[in-house]
């Protein structure tokens, strides 16, 4: 997947370009609208990351330019304003989801790979990751050809872990996936580990393997 | 009492006093003046009779005109001095006694002494003052009548800017836009306190539309560096060389950047809600809304092993859906965090009034403080702004919400 990243937060920039590249991803990035708007002429990307704040202009004219030229990236809007308006703005003129900071990179990667999904499978919406195979348009997980029924939580996660693969994912970033603006009626994690258990449980039964591994409980790696 | 009334009851007692006491004044110089003028005739009576007993040597008659009665007597006294005194005086056609003035004098004539007394009545002049006693009289009352008169309508109109200006500025609303003007007054003490005024309103709200946007702008900046600590955490964690307590230390500043931006999202939404940023209107049916966050926070519920029950009723409102979902989302989830273990949770709705009641600390909350920003319980692990919002946003739809510990349940009623 080729990102491009337009942020002018370098500390920001830095960090989600470091998160984003793995084998198999290119990761570019820009700090303002000028430079943003050159690479889009010249190149092709799968997804844009852009924030709408920038030094030189607003990010929707790249949204306005991407329509213009009938170009297909998925855009995601980075954004500091939790604006209805903003976010109306944005989806209205062609963005894809609308993000807004402070965000954990496990959540920024699962949204950017939900909207690159969408956009590129089309009808067979199959993601398959090892012996895991899911229908995400009938939310069915397979498990070496076994199906495994899921609660909505454990399905949200498991979709969450595969997106950060082998990356480490923090309690909190989970907890706040899962729950959102109610993560801070959480008295402790304990409700997180009990729904951790039973995911790992399951899979582990079917694929005969354990796909978690716990980091001193900072959080799990799902690998 | 009124500014009018003051005034009136002012200027209406010294009128009373000063016409009063120039009505007194005025009797005793008008008596004064009329005796004066009456000794004056009676003086000029003494030497016609004085000529006319030397130029005709002998006594007039005792002649009796309508004002005046002379009357002569003998006497021995060889010595006497002209005096002038009050003297009744008998109306001969009615042989009534009447006020009258007389003079006594001594007259020598032909060897003999007479005591000449000439009476005048006193009738005109008492006629004539009380004819002045009954003008002034008339002219006070019609003086008070023109007074109140006056007090009353011209003082009204004078005042009226003065009034205009008092009620813009008792509902002034720093938040809205409102400018406050004056009526066209040519009174110069109005124009200036009317300038006065709206200079006075327009800094207030300048400063408070600059605090807004400060705290918005703010509030905005602060996201970003927010999200650099968080990302910047999400990349250290990848590290796998670090050790168990620099992960404790990790999942720490974790939390603390989570909260401060919760802290930060709720005061965007006051500053929004203040600045009248959110304007949609929508039919909220609230039994669906309720029904919709029972079901949100069902796992938390069940987690926390309390026991909800939910007594339906039909309401709805118009408002922002955003605000109607935060406002119902922050009554639950507060109902949920002061909850203890096997507590209770009772929401009732009726036509125009919404209560939650929750178990928790046994100690009712202080009802002025708790809706108060940055108010919260000694053992509340929240931010201390969801209830200042709650009420927020309820003042903004005119609800009315109010607090209650009933039979050891903290109940909050809300009156669409």
């Amino acid at each position: 997947m080729k990102l491009l990243i337009i942020e002018d937060e370098p500390g920001l920039r830095e960090t989600i370009e470091k998160y984003f590249t793995e084998e198999g991803s290119i990761c570019e990035a820009c700090d303002d609208l000028k430079s943003a708007l050159d690479k889009i002429a010249l190149y092709e990307y799968d997804c844009i990351l852009l924030d709408i704040g920038l030094p030189d202009g607003e990010g929707f004219s790249v949204l306005d330019y991407l329509k213009r030229h009938n170009k297909n990236e998925c855009v995601l809007i980075i954004s500091a304003r939790n604006s209805l308006d903003d976010k109306i703005k944005g989806l209205n003129i062609g963005a894809d989801d609308y993000i807004t900071k402070p965000f954990h990179l496990a959540e920024l990667k699962a949204r950017v790979l939900a909207i690159f999904r969408r956009k590129t499978f089309g009808s067979t919406n199959i993601l398959t990751y090892k012996e895991i195979n899911i229908d995400l348009l009938g939310r069915n997980v397979t498990v070496n050809d076994e199906v495994m029924i899921l609660t909505k939580k454990e399905y949200d996660m498991l979709l969450y872990f595969i997106a950060n693969k082998g990356k480490v994912v923090s309690k909190n970033a989970i907890a706040e996936h899962l729950w959102g603006d109610e993560t801070d009626l959480l008295d402790s994690f304990d409700f997180l580990y009990t729904h951790i258990k039973n995911l790992r449980k399951k899979l582990t039964e079917l694929a005969g393997r354990d796909f978690f591994s716990s980091i001193y409980g900072v959080g799990y790696k799902f690998i | 009492m009124k500014l009018a009334g003051h005034y009136n009851r002012a200027s209406i007692i010294s009128s009373l006093s000063v016409l009063l006491i120039s009505a007194v004044a005025y009797y005793f110089i008008i008596d004064r003046i009329a005796r004066n003028q009456l000794d004056n005739d009676l003086s000029e009576e003494l030497s016609e009779v004085v000529t006319y007993v030397n130029s005709n040597h002998q006594l007039p008659k005792a002649v009796d005109f309508d004002e005046d009665q002379t009357t002569f007597q003998k006497t021995t006294i060889t010595s006497f001095e002209t005096r002038f005194f009050d003297n009744p005086f008998i109306d001969r056609k009615d042989n009534k006694a009447e006020n009258g003035r007389a003079v006594a004098f001594l007259l020598k004539f032909k060897g003999e002494n007479y005591i000449v007394t000439i009476t005048e009545s006193l009738e005109n002049t008492e006629y004539l003052i009380q004819i002045i006693s009954i003008i002034t009289l008339i002219l006070t009352a019609v003086f008070i009548c023109v007074l109140m008169i006056t007090n009353k309508y011209i003082l009204k109109r004078l005042w009226s800017p003065f009034y205009g200006i008092l009620k813009q500025v008792s509902n002034f609303n720093i938040a809205s836009n409102q400018r406050i003007s004056g009526k066209n007054t040519r009174v110069d003490e109005f124009r200036e306190l009317e300038t006065a005024v709206s200079k006075m309103a327009e800094k207030a709200s300048s400063d408070y539309r600059g605090l807004k946007t400060f705290t918005e702008n703010a509030s905005h900046e602060i996201m970003t560096p927010l999200a650099v600590i968080t990302s910047k955490l999400d990349i250290l964690i990848q590290d796998e060389t670090l050790r168990p307590d620099q992960y404790a230390q990790i999942t720490d500043i974790y939390k603390a950047t989570g909260k401060l931006s919760r802290l930060n999202q709720s005061l965007l939404l006051l500053v929004k809600i203040d600045n009248d940023l959110l304007q949609d209107a929508d039919k909220i049916d609230i039994n669906t809304l309720i029904l919709e966050k029972i079901q949100q926070f069902n796992e938390l519920i069940r987690n926390k092993k309390i026991e909800l029950s939910y007594s339906p009723g039909s309401a709805t409102t118009e408002a922002s859906r955003y605000l109607m979902d935060v406002l119902i989302n922050n009554l639950l989830s507060n109902a949920i965090r002061h909850n203890i273990e096997n507590g209770r949770i009772l929401i009732g709705l009726s036509a125009g009034r919404l209560m939650v009641q929750n178990s928790g600390a046994v100690e009712p909350l202080i009802q002025e403080m708790i809706f108060e920003r940055f108010y919260k319980g000694k053992t509340s692990e929240g931010i201390g702004l969801g209830l200042a919002v709650t009420k927020t946003i309820c003042d903004k739809y005119g609800f009315e919400l109010r607090y209650r510990f009933i039979a050891g349940m903290h109940s909050f009623i809300i009156k669409f």
